[in-house]
């Protein structure tokens, strides 16, 4: 056989081989396309729900502050429950004590329901040591006092 | 801007109406526009994504308006769209002439020409170069990892950051990041030590020149090595250099990833420019060590260039260079300094929310990625590279199944960052195989994509 037509069946076998792989890369392509989409609508109803928290909390404290801290693990994630807390006077994040917020449920007229909150001093993290002050009855046992 | 005359047989003809050079224009334009306005903003302070820096572009300061995600992602995506059209326009007007008699194909010009696309090239990395650092904190973790060893004996490769915590820089270290020994290869720690005694702004500045230079050198490299492929250099150059990804994140950041590719590039520049030759190819095989020695991924092009020479030279090569590397890390750091596996390990754990594997989590309802997943998006790593080298047995470019590598690497890793998915651009640009080009440029343009979700609904 000469190599000419030796060569023929090994470029047929690349081409199938060829074939395969823009196929198969076509089909990736695909799933990472839709991923990406969905991953993007998520975020997006995500940041609707973090806005309809902002603007609980500032209308329920009645301080139009910009630093406020939202927590989405503490109630569990993917909960679609958050806790938001800010401080209760002017200053910077964290540095004068802090009203947090426990909010969840459907967004109504661009807000949500506060279900429960607490008080925490200046400078220390959200843990339930730290908490006092605690109102309303939608998380018994978050508050050590 | 030239309009070269169609004078050469054999050259493909491409008809170029009046607007394409306007177009062109206007294109290039965007680009620079968006990446001064990233600069210019960028260089007020005050943003989320400006990592906390000494001021080192505050001459710049007084110009713009604090860079906000919104003028941020509108920015990336009116340079993303000008950088397609533009390479679009580049890709159908570049011509490339028959060699006469058997000779390799000449590149002859197109409507971008040679001069035209350098300009623009050289225009955005200097306007990048030129602000702050954008986006990453990687460089001040490279600064600390330099002048802890160098000002404080203490070795990178065994501690985090946070213990040299009373040290200028370390106010500047992501937070992630501050317990976390360095990752990068002996080689990297040991280029960044005559930075470390510069002080913090030195150092940053040193940084940033560094990643200019590779970035120079990369893409001189990658132009050689598409003319010597026959294959359009300026839409090569082009492609990388303009790519926005490739200057407002790799070049904004300073990441060492530029010289992992420089290293790379010079590696392929010598296997496919010039005369073949044993000593070209050992070379050549130093060179991607040496690259694995800044950052151990560029590792994956070794078996890849092994298999397509089938020759001993670039096996001794690499052993060489091992052996030197090795020897000059153990001597400067230890076990530590060479024990890349663990490295790697630790970081395939990390998961980042802008990963593909993350986002394939969501859309099958999962919170996120499992180690089960890990272990899943390894064997599928594994699978791939393993028919990559079949197919380069059977005679497939090397150069384009390590490009086809690399971006295999970056789409199943579960860190995925910006930078990672430049990694195989320069080899796609070198390469026949238009696929890999397209499917690089496709997992880009989702990443893109995925960072618009606060220009959709912004929280303020």
């Amino acid at each position: 056989m000469s190599a000419t037509a030796a060569s023929a069946p090994r470029r047929r076998d690349t081409g199938t081989v060829r074939a395969i792989e823009t196929t198969v890369l076509v089909i990736v392509g695909v799933i990472l396309a839709i991923a990406t989409v969905n991953d993007v609508g998520r975020q997006v109803q995500n940041n609707h729900r973090l806005i309809a928290d902002l603007r609980t909390w500032r209308q329920y404290t009645g301080h139009d502050y910009r630093n406020i801290s939202i927590d989405s693990e503490t109630l569990g994630l993917d909960s679609e429950r958050e806790i938001l807390c800010g401080n209760t006077t002017p200053g910077p994040p964290g540095a004068r004590t802090q009203v947090c917020l426990a909010i969840w449920g459907p967004t109504v007229n661009g807000v949500r329901t506060v279900h429960a909150g607490w008080y925490l001093p200046p400078r220390v993290e959200d843990l339930r040591v730290h908490r006092y002050g605690c109102f309303g009855s939608g998380l018994r046992g978050m508050c050590a006092r | 801007m030239s309009v070269a005359a169609p004078s050469e047989r054999g050259v493909a003809h491409v008809r170029s109406e009046r607007w394409v050079p306007a177009l062109a224009t206007l294109l290039a334009l965007l680009l620079v526009a968006a990446a001064a306005e990233v600069v210019i903003d960028g260089s007020a302070g005050l943003s989320p994504l400006i990592p906390k820096s000494p001021q080192i572009a505050g001459w710049l300061s007084g110009v713009g308006e604090r860079l906000g995600y919104r003028v941020f992602l509108i920015a990336l995506l009116v340079s993303s769209g000008a950088y397609l059209g533009l390479i679009v326009i580049a890709g159908r007007s570049g011509r490339v002439a028959d060699g006469a008699d058997g000779a390799e194909p000449r590149y002859v010009g197109g409507v971008v020409s040679k001069r035209w696309a350098i300009a623009l090239v050289a225009a955005l990395q200097l306007i990048v170069f030129a602000g702050p650092i954008l986006i990453s904190t990687d460089v001040f973790s490279y600064i600390a990892y330099a002048r802890m060893a160098v000002e404080h004996g203490l070795n990178p490769y065994t501690h985090g950051p946070i213990a040299i915590h009373h040290d200028p820089i370390f106010r500047y270290v992501g937070r992630d990041w501050d317990r976390v020994a360095t990752a990068y290869g002996p080689l990297y720690t040991l280029l960044s030590y005559p930075l470390a005694p510069l002080g913090v702004v030195g150092a940053l500045w040193g940084m940033k020149l560094e990643a200019l230079l590779a970035s120079a050198g990369t893409l001189a490299l990658t132009w050689r090595c598409a003319r010597a492929r026959g294959l359009d250099p300026v839409l090569a150059i082009l492609v990388l250099g303009a790519n926005p990804l490739y200057a407002l994140y790799a070049l904004g950041g300073a990441h060492n990833d530029l010289i992992m590719m420089l290293a790379m590039m010079a590696a392929v520049s010598l296997m496919v420019v010039g005369t073949p030759s044993r000593r070209r190819e050992a070379g050549a095989a130093m060179w991607v060590v040496a690259g694995a020695l800044i950052k151990a991924t560029v590792a994956v092009l070794l078996p890849f260039m092994i298999l397509s020479k089938r020759s001993l030279a670039p096996v001794l090569g690499a052993a060489a260079a091992v052996a030197l590397g090795a020897v000059i890390g153990y001597a400067a750091f230890g076990i530590h300094g060479i024990d890349v596996v663990a490295a790697l390990n630790r970081d395939a754990a990390f998961v980042s929310s802008d990963s593909f594997a993350t986002e394939i989590a969501h859309l099958l309802g999962k919170p996120g990625v499992f180690p089960v997943d890990h272990d899943l998006l390894k064997a599928a790593l594994v699978l791939i590279i393993v028919h990559l080298l079949w197919r380069t047995w059977r005679g497939y470019d090397w150069v384009a199944a390590s490009g086809w590598a690399l971006l295999a690497i970056s789409v199943t890793s579960t860190w995925l960052l910006a930078w990672y998915i430049l990694w195989p651009l320069p080899l796609a640009v070198v390469t026949r195989d238009r696929r890999l080009l397209v499917a690089t440029l496709c997992v880009q343009a989702l990443f893109v994509i995925h960072q618009t979700s606060p220009l959709l609904a912004p929280v303020q």
